[in-house]
């Protein structure tokens, strides 16, 4: 019985049984690491040089308006009491900034990224779920309920900070303010305004923001976030979408418009720029601050030396080092009597 | 039933089974036993439930397995959760269940952990289902005094018996039991001591213990007190002979008795490197913990000073103090780093040993037995790794090194050399070369290994006296017994020697056959002439005397016959024998071809002569002062001008190839030590024979062994010692070419008064350490006439003072203990039953698979775990330790930087099958590259692979990778518009690029299969939905070419260190050293040309038999002879000095099996 079962138990005599499955064993020598070595360090100093090449060409321009100089315009409405002020910001442009120009604001020493701060929404609430309209999920808390224990839509923390400077560009063309068009369209991720995010199917938007309160910094309800574009209110507006994307660190910038219509299409012409802002949000209280950004893009994406830089100096490193792994291998293969 | 078993069933053997003991300290004799008094012990029978015990006395059954269907589940938990990782996973489940901590969710550790300890536990339950299933439990039985007429139900039941054995003959006893017994029992007149006769009496001894070769305690019977002694006990796995009827009383049982108390316990094993990892883990636990406390510091600190001006986040702290979200934020942390000690880790650990295993199953070239129907078995699938280390082999002799088959093979008469000279080694395995024509002898039953027509003729033909003394010595001077069966032509023998066993079968092949012995004579057949010989005195085997000689007395006059040692009988021949030295040649030719040699010679005494000698012989007997110096001295009187008739060359056959696997295994640098209960000489002899010892080995022995090891510092003394005898120079070259002989008792008897020396060795750890030191110098050592429990302190020895993994092998019951006790135990899968084998680690059918088990499983196995191991903890260190970092960007807040499910879809999916396949299929060369270059072993044994520095290395170059993995996207993200989703999805990127990477530089050997495994790897990365809580993420972070430029560049610098150290090793080493193919396969024969005779008397026990044969106790023709399993009462006689190797080896077998 017992000798049955091994036999029974026997396997076959297969490659994999008896570990002899073909395999192919590389043969490494210097003769091969080497030359690899530097063949990888001088692909990498190649894509440094591509990337690095292609970031010279963006074009940046960075303009603080935190307020902080005295100097500053926006230094009149540093004071956080003082509501609906606005300041403007000029500059010029001595070339032709090459479109199309993507407009930014930016922060820092802003933690989006916090873990309490980053849960403090609700998702089925945000996906258009009327049930959490009037229920909105405890992670939303302290701004779950308002003091009248009406539920707050969008609630939590993240939706409630939301961003709400405002910004005009103006070129000054002999001494007029021309309105340079926003091109607001599209600057969210489409798959968090056609998957993620959605209104409820309700119409008129509004009626299902019925029995709800808006977030306690939101100067206007969420159905009426952009006046001009029905279409762009609610969950979906496209800068609330954007605010809602965190950012992974405290410094980060978030796309505010694109210019890309009429006369700037190409981009924006030489000549003198004034940005008027609608300066509602309050950094200074954590001395934060809040810049515009006016950059154009090339194939990979936004202006980031870094990357070109890291790239030049790990491959330089690589060169360097089999250079060195030369030297001791003719070191100690052909001792110095050779 | 048993009656009819009886009739006509004289030979069955009775197997008892046996517990042994000898202490020189006195015990309390408090176990007490009564006779046929059911109701006594029925009350204190021991009764367990769960864990506890209570009751006195076990019943027979012999647990080997743990798990019953109640305390399965308790214990395997219990047990499961004594590894500090399975706590550590449990407390991470519960605290991702509560909300307030929970950084990421609960199905991340539980789901895993639940896995694990099922797998873990099933595994567990079938090991011990299968190891219940060959230990049935036996019938229970308690102590009663009982005839053993049934011995069949009886004899595995009870594990130690005294008894006494009325025989149809009234006298007939097994002469090992002591005459204050016989006084007792067997001396009773009547021939039939009534079976049925209800028998009372209370026995009083000691409590059960593990001293085999010990035993006290009293009998009262009828009044009168009777002690009992070691004598009187039969442990389980004794075989009776010549009797059919025995009446004991059952002493200890079950789990009481003697053997298993000395079995040792079952005990856990774990390797070296699960130690090593489990303090490396550990200490990577403590790390995370560190950390946490840090971040939580931070976040604390964060949340007094930072986010409490800022409206937004204040706002969320809800009240707490910082300390309170300090406190949370600790337990959040320890759960996101917790995956950089992933429970897979051990899941896949696990997974990889039994695949090792089941390989060593496979592997048709580790086949034995017939047809190579019995494969090679793990039955321990945890230690595989420490295959690939073993330092220290400690084997058994008998039936592992030998066959204990001996062969007469070779003799020597008159200068004349007979039989084939041919090398033992090099015949094949039943070489029976049975070309003489033995028909004219009617005794004849085969299995002569001489055969040489040569002599046969001149034995025949007459003329040739000095040959026919040869074989009449043979026939005489020796103390074996005979046997006649029913039905058979030729008497049976039955020695307590096979050496002598060997030499009177051998003469009764050619002619001269030994018929009969009773106390005072002798009767033989020589060449169909039937002859009494009177025996006048016998005088018996000692390992001091090396001899034996018998005293007869023919028509022909008395003459003295003689064998013994060369050298004993050398010194002791008259003037100018004859012969002398073609003889000394031929001792020398038998010396090369490992043969046993003992030289034959005779002396004839005249009668007056005798009669003298046998006057003072009887004074000297009265004499009570310097007794055994006067013996000794008589003795040497006696045996002195002694005529040399020739020499018998006896091969103790070695099992198949040993001697290549042990001068291979000594080669890849393992120390082999053989552990024998045989005496010394045939040890030795055993150690030239295998090539354990070199012909030109110096042999360090007794005095001089002593000496070094008193010495404050025995390597100094040692390498000093040789530099005056000037026989080596070179220290190194010295120690290798010495060899340390150890005599259990011989040692210690002399000069301290310590039970033995192993029992010192231990005790004293500088003992311990100075043997040790020296042993370390000397190419082997033999232990000689050890016990079972000795074998296993010589292990316990060799692990407590050396670093060395040890492995023991052995073939009996004899060996459990030390199998047990070695890091792996190996069985070998033979004749003689299972206990080895149930119990250790690995079983193997031959010895000579242990260069593959070890050489090609066990080198593979450390290669690979080693590698998978280091590579794993370097995975998920580095993927998880970046949270360390992001901490600080994220206000410490316990965020994770990877989306949930790839938290723990990487250890699972993305990056476990590359190194699955490391694990299973890693070859660095081939099978035939290992065997033919064992020096490649020494890796293992140096902890290479996997030791704490080489941990810390792989940890470090962990933490640098997170930290690249960190900062260097960091740098990319600073203050751009890209959002936390894409810098998580580059993180991960880059973590699963240099995990990859860093697989494809470890991985030597690609099959299909490891190509597959990474294709597939990268495919369910990305062809599956990557983003279950990011959604979008995959749409819109792929296309992106700096998410990708990022990702390369992270994950080249990350392993840039190990593949700039990769590329050094292969610049600074050749690498195709070992791929030349085999040099040289070192298959010589025996060198030749040395002049180190071995001589020995192969006698299994310390002492001849012969004071039994002629001490009177029994005056019947027959004496009943004893199986070597069986000697064990005369072991006892000679107070623990000397034990039979394979006394207690059969704990199971049926006891009238055959």
């Amino acid at each position: 019985m017992k000798e049955e079962l091994e036999t029974a138990n026997r396997p076959d005599n297969t490659a994999f049984t008896q570990q002899r499955l073909p395999a192919w064993q590389p043969m490494l020598s210097a003769g091969i690491v080497i030359p690899g070595f530097v063949l990888i360090g001088l692909a990498f100093i190649g894509i440094g040089v591509a990337l690095f090449i292609a970031s010279q060409n963006i074009t940046v321009l960075e303009k603080d308006y935190t307020g902080v100089e005295i100097t500053s315009d926006c230094y009149k409405c540093s004071n956080p009491s003082d509501k609906n002020c606005t300041c403007k910001l000029d500059f010029s442009l001595s070339n032709l900034f090459e479109g199309p120009v993507f407009f930014y604001y930016g922060l820092s020493n802003y933690f989006q990224s916090q873990r309490s701060y980053g849960v403090s929404k609700d998702d089925y609430q945000l996906s258009g779920d009327l049930d959490y309209f009037k229920t909105p999920i405890s992670a939303c808390s302290p701004y779950q309920y308002d003091a009248n224990q009406n539920p707050i839509v969008p609630c939590g923390s993240l939706a409630n900070s939301m961003f709400n400077d405002t910004f005009k560009l103006y070129q000054i063309v002999n001494g007029t303010k021309k309105l340079v068009p926003f091109d607001g369209k599209g600057i969210a991720w489409w798959t968090d305004y056609n998957i993620k995010y959605r209104n409820p199917s309700v119409t008129p938007l509004k009626n299902a923001f019925n029995g709800t309160v808006k977030p306690p910094f939101w100067s206007k309800p969420a159905y009426e976030l952009d006046t001009s574009d029905p279409s762009n209110n609610g969950f979906v507006n496209q800068d609330f979408l954007v605010w809602m994307r965190r950012a992974a660190l405290p410094d980060f910038r978030k796309l505010y418009r694109r210019i890309t219509e009429g006369d700037y299409a190409s981009g924006l012409p030489a000549g003198n720029y004034s940005l008027e802002i609608g300066y509602n949000y309050p950094v200074l209280s954590f001395g934060g601050r809040k810049k515009v950004v006016f950059s154009n893009v090339s194939w990979m994406g936004g202006k980031n030396q870094f990357l070109g830089i890291a790239y030049l100096v790990v491959g330089s490193l690589c060169v360097v080092m089999s250079t060195v792994m030369l030297i001791v291998y003719a070191k100690f293969k052909f001792p110095e009597d050779d | 039933m048993p009656s009819s078993n009886l009739v006509g069933n004289r030979e069955r053997q009775f197997v008892v089974v046996i517990g042994f003991s000898l202490t020189l300290y006195l015990t309390d004799i408090t176990w007490e036993v009564r006779a046929n008094s059911r109701h006594f012990h029925k009350h204190r029978r021991r009764r367990s439930f769960l864990c506890f015990r209570w009751g006195r006395y076990a019943d027979n059954v012999v647990r080997s397995f743990k798990y019953s269907p109640l305390t399965f589940l308790p214990l395997t938990l219990y047990e499961q959760f004594q590894r500090a990782a399975n706590l550590y996973f449990l407390l991470m489940v519960v605290m991702q269940c509560v909300p307030a901590i929970s950084s990421i969710p609960w199905y991340t550790t539980t789901i895993p952990l639940v896995i694990v300890l099922s797998v873990r536990g099933l595994k567990d339950l079938a090991n011990d289902l299968v190891r219940s299933l060959t230990h049935p439990p036996i019938t229970r039985l308690s102590p009663s005094l009982s005839s053993l007429t049934n011995w069949r139900g009886f004899t595995n039941v009870n594990s130690l018996f005294f008894l006494s054995i009325p025989t149809p003959f009234s006298l007939c006893l097994p002469f090992y039991l002591s005459p204050s017994f016989l006084l007792l029992f067997a001396p009773h007149p009547t021939p039939s001591l009534p079976l049925s006769l209800p028998l009372s009496g209370i026995v009083l001894c000691e409590e059960p213990n593990s001293r085999l070769y010990t035993f006290r305690g009293e009998l009262h019977w009828r009044g009168e007190r009777h002690p009992l002694d070691s004598e009187h006990i039969l442990l389980r796995g004794t075989v009776l002979r010549n009797t059919d009827t025995a009446f004991g009383m059952a002493i200890y049982t079950g789990s009481d008795s003697k053997i298993l108390r000395n079995v040792g316990q079952l005990r856990v094993k774990r390797t070296q490197i699960e130690k090593v990892l489990n303090k490396v883990v550990i200490g990577v636990m403590l790390f995370l913990l560190l950390m946490a406390l840090l971040l939580a510091v931070g976040s604390g600190v964060f949340q007094g000073r930072v986010s409490s001006q800022i409206e937004v986040l204040s706002a969320l702290t809800r009240g707490n103090s910082p300390i309170y979200t300090a406190f949370l934020t600790y337990w959040s942390y320890v759960i996101l780093l917790s995956p950089a000690m992933p429970m897979s880790l051990y899941i896949t650990f696990e997974m990889i040993h039994v695949l090792h295993s089941l390989f060593i199953g496979w592997d048709v070239e580790m086949r034995g037995g017939v047809e190579r129907s019995i494969p090679a078995q793990a039955r321990n699938t945890s230690l595989n790794e420490e295959l690939g280390q073993v330092g220290h082999l400690l084997s058994d002799k008998t039936g592992t090194l030998t066959q204990n088959r001996l062969l007469f093979r070779q003799c020597c008469i008159a200068g004349n050399v007979y039989g084939k000279d041919e090398l033992p080694s090099l015949c094949p395995t039943s070489a029976s070369p049975q070309t003489l024509d033995l028909s004219w002898n009617p005794f004849s039953c085969g299995g002569l290994y001489l055969s040489d027509q040569r002599l046969v003729d001149k034995l025949r033909g007459q003329q040739c006296t000095q040959s026919r003394q040869f074989l009449t010595t043979l026939a005489l001077c020796h103390t074996v017994m005979t046997e006649w069966r029913n039905g058979e032509g030729a008497p049976v023998y039955q020695a307590a020697s096979p050496d002598e066993e060997a030499l009177v079968g051998a003469a009764r092949e050619l002619g001269w056959v030994f018929l009969s012995r009773t106390r005072d004579s002798l009767t033989v057949s020589e060449l169909g002439v039937k002859r009494h010989y009177q025996l006048l005195t016998l005088l018996d085997f000692t390992s001091q005397r090396r001899r034996m000689s018998v005293l007869g007395k023919t028509d022909g006059g008395l003459k003295l016959y003689c064998k013994g040692a060369d050298i004993v009988i050398l010194e002791r021949l008259q003037k100018d024998c004859p012969h002398l030295e073609s003889t000394e040649r031929a001792l020398d030719l038998f010396a090369q071809s490992c043969l046993r040699t003992l030289c034959i010679a005779e002396r004839t005494v005249s009668e007056a002569k005798w009669e003298e000698w046998s006057k003072t012989m009887a004074q000297a007997a009265m004499t009570t002062r310097n007794h055994d110096d006067m013996l000794e001295q008589l003795h040497d009187d006696m045996e002195r001008d002694l005529k040399l008739l020739g020499v018998t060359a006896i091969e103790d056959r070695l099992q198949d190839g040993v001697p290549e696997t042990i001068s291979l295994l000594r080669q890849a640098g393992l120390k082999v030590w053989v552990l024998t209960g045989d005496k010394k000489e045939t040890a030795v002899n055993i150690g030239y024979a295998c090539r354990l010892l070199d012909p030109d080995t110096r042999l360090l022995e007794g005095d001089e062994l002593r000496q070094l090891l008193q010495s404050p510092d025995p390597e100094i003394t040692f390498s000093k010692g040789k530099g005056t005898e000037l026989w080596c120079v070179d220290r190194e070259r010295a120690g290798e070419k010495s060899a340390l002989v150890l005599t259990g008792p011989e040692l210690v008897n002399i000069h301290y008064r310590s039970k033995d020396l192993e029992n010192l060795l231990i005790q004293e750890p500088e003992w311990g350490a100075r043997f040790m030191s020296l042993a370390g110098l000397c190419q082997s050592v033999l232990c000689c006439r050890v016990t079972p429990g000795q074998k296993a302190d010589v292990v316990t020895l060799v692990r407590k003072n050396t670093a060395s993994i040890t492995m023991a092998i052995g073939d009996g019951a004899n060996d459990v203990n030390m199998i047990k006790t070695a890091h792996i135990g190996v069985g070998l899968a033979g004749v003689e039953g299972g206990q080895a084998v149930q119990n250790a680690d690995y079983a193997l059918a031959k010895f000579s698979f242990l260069q593959r088990l070890l050489l090609v499983h066990g080198r593979w196995s450390y290669r690979r775990i080693a590698v998978f191991l280091r590579y794993f903890l370097y995975k998920t260190c580095s993927f998880a330790l970046v949270h360390i970092w992001f901490g600080f960007f994220n206000g410490f807040s316990a965020q994770s930087l990877y989306e949930n499910w790839f938290i723990i879809l990487y250890t699972v999916f993305y990056t476990a099958m590359p190194v699955e396949c490391l694990g299973i299929f890693e070859q660095d060369v081939s099978a035939e590259c290992s065997l033919s270059w064992p020096e490649l072993y020494k890796v293992g044994q140096r902890q290479e692979l996997f030791n704490t520095w080489l941990l810390a290395a792989t940890l470090l170059h962990a933490l640098y990778t997170s930290l690249v993995l960190f900062f260097m996207p960091l740098g990319v993200f600073y203050n751009s518009a890209l959002d936390y989703q894409t810098m998580a999805v580059t993180v991960s990127i880059a973590s699963l690029f240099s995990a990859t990477i860093e697989i494809i530089l470890l991985t030597r050997h690609w099959t299909k299969w490891s190509v597959a495994a990474m294709c597939v790897s990268f495919g369910l990365f990305f062809k599956s939905p990557v983003d279950y809580y990011f959604p979008g993420v995959s749409q819109n972070a792929f296309p992106s070419p700096v998410v990708w430029f990022t990702a390369l560049l992270t994950a080249w610098t990350a392993v840039l260190p190990s593949f700039t150290i990769r590329t050094l090793n292969i610049i600074l080493t050749n690498p195709d050293r070992h791929r030349h193919g085999p040099v040289e396969l070192q298959k010589s024969g025996f060198r030749r040309g040395d002049s180190h005779r071995r001589s020995s008397y192969a006698m299994s026990q310390g002492r001849g038999i012969g004071r039994l044969i002629t001490s009177g106790a029994s005056r019947r023709i027959t004496f009943p002879p004893v199986d070597r399993r069986g000697t064990l009462g005369d072991n006892v006689t000679l107070a623990g000095q000397t034990q039979s190797d394979d006394a207690p080896k059969n704990i199971t077998e049926n006891g009238s099996s055959k």
